[in-house]
């Protein structure tokens, strides 16, 4: 999950800095809302042009043209007044858009002063303005415009005041939790080391970052207040000198419209409102959508959306004799791709490798490389939008691929279980910890008593190293080791075959580490378990791993047992990734790093996905792709440069 | 070849006794009976100094109180005891204006190179932004020399091709040279670098690494890195301070305590970094349980609940650094100062 979001965080960051209109647009609803809205402005810009008569002009009116039904002469009919209902509508834009928007840009600039301040200094202040803000919100507000309005005259600026005035709450909520949030991140931090003042902060790096969102809440703000003037208009305290929408309801509905049978005097405000009001609440959800991505669903999420291809041809024989010496999990030409705006992106290429009971096999790499979207894959656990296309996963063998989600429910968990990177992610918070470790062993043997369950937990946990004395506490009472012990407590519980644990000891101290990585050897020497380690540390392969696979780009380029990967690393990959960790036992070895960075997924190479990073490339590697060659003693490299047959080339130079 | 520089040259930062104590939080229980909080000791009594070209590595784990240090240092935090020394002149209480005078001498670089970059922001601005902040350019030519200038220290040149982008269109590398690069802007002398490299891909770790090194030895800026990472350490400081509970337990020069750490706790530490070397695997010395809170420091050598030899007299006697050798002093109860003939037995385990 997290080499997924890293390798799409470059891609979103990159579409939400450009092409921001275009993919507003992209979505039917901010089209149509722009679209909406854009009309709406466009004719209260041209009213003079468009409305075929003038509104101020109706000099001399008898009887006969009040509400007259529509006719060629007047498309909509006539008024109570006898003018034209179709100009009116359209010279009452202009008013409506004009309060509409004046009023949001009130509320704006309020309510964001207000959060912004309040969420930016916090303490008394925050606290005074906050509750202020509260009292307002619980002011009914149409109550308070219509006592304000009838005392202060219903003149068009008061309107707008009364509305703005009072309609900036949420906007003032909204801005402080985002400038709380902001606030906490490391880039404020900097600024204020480098000795930049709070004016300084607020305005180059806070505001920046909330500015789109206030964007969408003005946008939804117009809606709202030209729902407010209508409201106002429409029970007689709308400006009289100006014509708008609702003041067109209102001298309509109090001068006989109704019993008229007038509904082309009612009907064509009505529609003009709702139009602008679903305009801007289209556009302004679309604006959410585009500017607040809530796209991190967590990993943990069932996946539905797997689909499995048969590898082509031979998908049938799947069926395997289980020997004592075949391997226990084998992965072949496993592949994983992803959705995007761009078409499928393929995140995991053929990736095959074998574990062999009691084995430990570390899965190294880059960030981004495949690795996690590797494990994620053959368990099936692909966060949405990702799915397996190809490949097989032979688990004692089974086909992990081909089963039906519920019976991989059972194996899942039960047989191979998943040790996550971020522990506290993956335990509930607001349940004791004891508790989650016995609802696994629960869930996954229901035929247990609870009493039993309890018991069992509790020597699990005593087992990882989590003494009774904790077991009632809750996530939050515990270090980040000890929650990674829970963690690896609740993948024992039902005694797996095999234990996927992906980065466990990443965000650990190195004491702390040397704990859990201590642990998980013990336990699996004990309970003759598997494990799967994905890891970018070279140095914990070197000192736990039997076998190491090597991935770069979604691809397996090395796959060797442990001292004869470190000994003699075959391909350049692997051997720049050994030159650029550190070894405490040889300080004085010069430290290199590789240039350049992984591929992105939008953008593979099309030969080898190294060659130009590669200081040995030469110029078949930017055209061919290298399949995973045999070298024999359990070894394997997809390197051009260990093709059988390959003599040594001149090496390109860069 | 690594010789201490405190010798040759004066120390351009010194941190003198530092203590910082935070309030701590009050049970319910203790609130009603009025008892005060015990104070959380992030920050014990720590003592260095750091020259001109040196590069001075404190070292520890999470809630050592190695950060804290380094929010003292920066001037972020107001010490509870002790002071920050910056060129012969006490950091603490400060004027403003003096403060921010203080800034431009020294200057911080942030773990996260991802999150510590405005991402809205222009690299040119990035960087030009101390120069704003502290009125520093004379004009906009200027401060696009000085920016130009900054940015090639860094190794990001030709400057040009990086001003005008933003930094989600850098690699974590590049990124972190920027922010290098705004961090040198104004001309530092000292740069408190706070795990650098720790949110690096290994594989562009050693390029960050050299950067700090060569502005150290090539341009004679102090460098204090705060890090966990002793094998980095172990190529790229001059002297190391370990930290453990607020306090450094060993100190002095980078080879000679990786070679002979003095300090159980620095030798169990060291025990466990795991080495990228399968033929060497190692008996790691796994220390049991985890720091102690630092609101309940344990009476003695604040070590004694988790050191493999402590003996009774580590219980009640809280040890201070003593010289062990040439630029070489631990804290200790059982290693022998220099010049003592003898070793004591429980020293030389493990």
């Amino acid at each position: 999950m997290t080499a997924v979001v890293q390798a799409t965080a470059p891609i979103v960051t990159g579409m939400v800095q450009s092409g921001f209109l275009v993919r507003l647009v992209r979505r039917p609803m901010g089209a149509i809302g722009l679209g909406m809205l854009v009309i709406a402005v466009v004719v209260a810009v041209l009213a003079p042009v468009l409305a075929p008569y003038d509104p101020d002009a109706n000099v001399h009116v008898g009887i006969e043209d009040v509400y007259q039904t529509p006719s060629a002469a007047h498309l909509l009919g006539t008024d109570d007044g006898g003018n034209d209902v179709l100009s009116a509508l359209i010279f009452g834009a202009r008013v409506s858009l004009v309060v509409g928007f004046a009023a949001s840009l009130m509320t704006i600039l309020i309510g964001g002063t207000i959060g912004l301040v309040a969420g930016y200094r916090g303490g008394w202040l925050s606290t005074v303005l906050m509750r202020f803000t509260d009292f307002v919100l619980v002011i009914p507000d149409l109550a308070l415009q219509i006592v304000i309005v009838a005392i202060l005259g219903p003149s068009l600026l008061n309107i707008i005041l009364v509305i703005g005035g009072l309609g900036w709450t949420s906007t003032a909520r909204l801005v402080r939790s985002q400038t709380l949030s902001v606030r906490e991140r490391m880039f404020v931090t900097r600024a204020r080391a480098i000795g930049a003042g709070d004016l300084h902060i607020v305005w180059r790096h806070v505001l920046p970052q909330i500015l789109p969102l206030m964007l969408a809440t003005m946008v939804l703000a117009v809606s709202l207040a030209i729902l407010a003037e209508s409201s106002l208009a429409f029970i007689g305290l709308g400006d009289p000198t100006v014509i708008s929408w609702g003041q067109m309801l209102n001298f309509a509905f109090s001068l006989g419209a109704v019993s008229a049978g007038a509904w082309w005097a009612l009907l064509p405000p009505g529609f003009a409102i709702v139009w602008v009001v679903l305009g801007t609440t289209l556009l302004g959800t679309a604006l959410e959508d585009v500017l607040n991505p809530r796209l991190k669903r967590h990993h943990l999420e069932r996946d539905r959306s797997v689909r499995v291809a048969e590898p082509e041809g031979m998908g049938w024989l799947r069926v395997e004799p289980v020997r004592a010496d075949a391997p226990l999990l084998r992965v072949r030409g496993l592949t994983v791709e992803f959705d995007s705006p761009a078409g499928p992106l393929r995140a995991v290429h053929d990736a095959s490798f074998e574990l062999r009971r009691g084995e430990t096999l570390g899965l190294v790499g880059e960030s981004a490389c495949g690795k996690t979207t590797t494990v994620l894959g053959l368990l099936r656990l692909l966060p949405p939008g990702g799915r397996v296309t190809a490949g097989q996963v032979l688990f004692d063998g089974e086909d992990l691929m081909a089963l039906p989600e519920r019976d991989l429910r059972a194996v899942r968990g039960k047989r191979l279980a998943i040790v996550f990177q971020g522990a506290m992610n993956a335990l509930n918070p607001v349940r004791r910890v004891g508790d989650q470790v016995a609802e696994v062993i629960r869930i996954h043997e229901p035929e247990v008593g609870a009493r039993v369950a309890d018991r069992r937990a509790r020597v699990l946990l005593e087992r990882v190293g989590i003494g009774g004395g904790r077991y009632a506490d809750y996530p939050h009472q515990y270090s980040g080791g000890m929650r990674q012990r829970a963690m690896i407590a609740m993948a024992l519980a039902c005694r797996p075959d095999v234990i996927v644990a992906d980065e466990p000891t990443t965000a650990l101290d190195v004491m702390i580490q040397a704990q859990i990585l201590e642990l998980l050897a013990g336990l699996a020497r004990e309970f003759g378990m598997a494990t799967i380690l994905v890891t970018h540390d070279l140095g914990v392969v070197a000192q736990v791993c039997d076998r190491v696979v090597v991935m770069y780009g979604g691809r397996v380029v090395e796959d060797a047992p442990t001292l004869r990967l470190f000994a003699d690393p075959q391909h350049p990959y692997t051997r720049l990734l050994l030159a650029s960790f550190p070894d405490l036992l040889h300080p004085e070895r010069p430290l290199q790093s590789i240039p350049g960075s992984p591929p992105r997924l939008d953008a593979m190479p099309p030969g080898c996905p190294f060659a130009p990073r590669c200081p040995a490339a030469f110029d078949r590697c930017s055209t061919v792709k290298p399949p995973a060659y045999d070298l024999g003693d359990g070894r394997r490299a997809a390197c051009l440069l260990v093709e059988p047959g390959h003599r040594a080339p001149e090496p390109i130079h860069a | 070849m690594l010789e201490p520089r405190s010798a040759t040259r004066p120390a351009v930062l010194v941190a003198e006794d530092l203590v910082m104590h935070f309030a701590g939080r009050r049970s319910m229980a203790d609130a009603l009976r009025r008892r005060p909080a015990a104070p959380v000791q992030a920050v014990a009594g720590v003592s260095f100094q750091v020259s001109p070209g040196e590069v001075l590595a404190i070292v520890g784990e999470s809630g050592c109180g190695k950060t804290t240090t380094a929010n003292l240092l920066m001037g972020l935090l107001t010490p509870t005891a002790g002071r920050v020394v910056l060129d012969g002149r006490p950091v603490g209480g400060r004027s403003r204006a003096e403060l921010a005078s203080m800034r431009r001498e020294m200057q911080m670089i942030f773990q996260d190179p991802y999150e510590s970059l405005n991402p809205r922001m222009r690299i040119a601005d990035v960087v030009a932004e101390p120069l704003r902040v502290h009125h520093v350019a004379t004009s906009p030519a200027d401060e696009a020399e000085r920016v130009a200038r900054a940015l090639t220290r860094a190794g990001l040149a030709p400057a040009e091709v990086y001003l005008h982008r933003y930094p989600f269109e850098l690699s974590g590398g590049q990124r972190q040279r920027v922010v290098v690069a705004s961090a040198l802007a104004l001309e530092p002398r000292v740069l408190i670098a706070d795990e650098p490299v720790s949110m690096l891909d290994v594989s562009i770790r050693a390029e960050i690494l050299n950067l700090l090194r060569g502005l150290a030895t090539e341009q004679g800026i102090a460098v204090v890195m705060i890090t966990h990472d002793l094998s980095t350490v172990a190529a790229y400081a001059d002297r190391i301070a370990v930290m453990y509970l607020g306090r450094i337990v060993e100190t002095g020069h980078a080879r000679r305590i990786l070679a002979d750490p003095q300090h159980p706790y620095t030798r169990a530490l060291l025990s466990v970094v795991p080495v990228p070397d399968p033929s060497a695997r190692r008996r790691p010395q796994v220390l049991a349980g985890e720091t102690p809170d630092p609101a309940r420091v344990p009476s003695g050598c604040r070590f004694h609940t988790r050191c493999p030899v402590a003996i009774e007299r580590c219980r009640t006697i809280d040890p201070a650094l003593v010289t062990v050798g040439d630029d070489h002093a631990a804290a200790c109860l059982l290693v022998t100062p220099s010049g003592a003939p003898g070793v004591p037995p429980a020293a030389r385990r493990g």
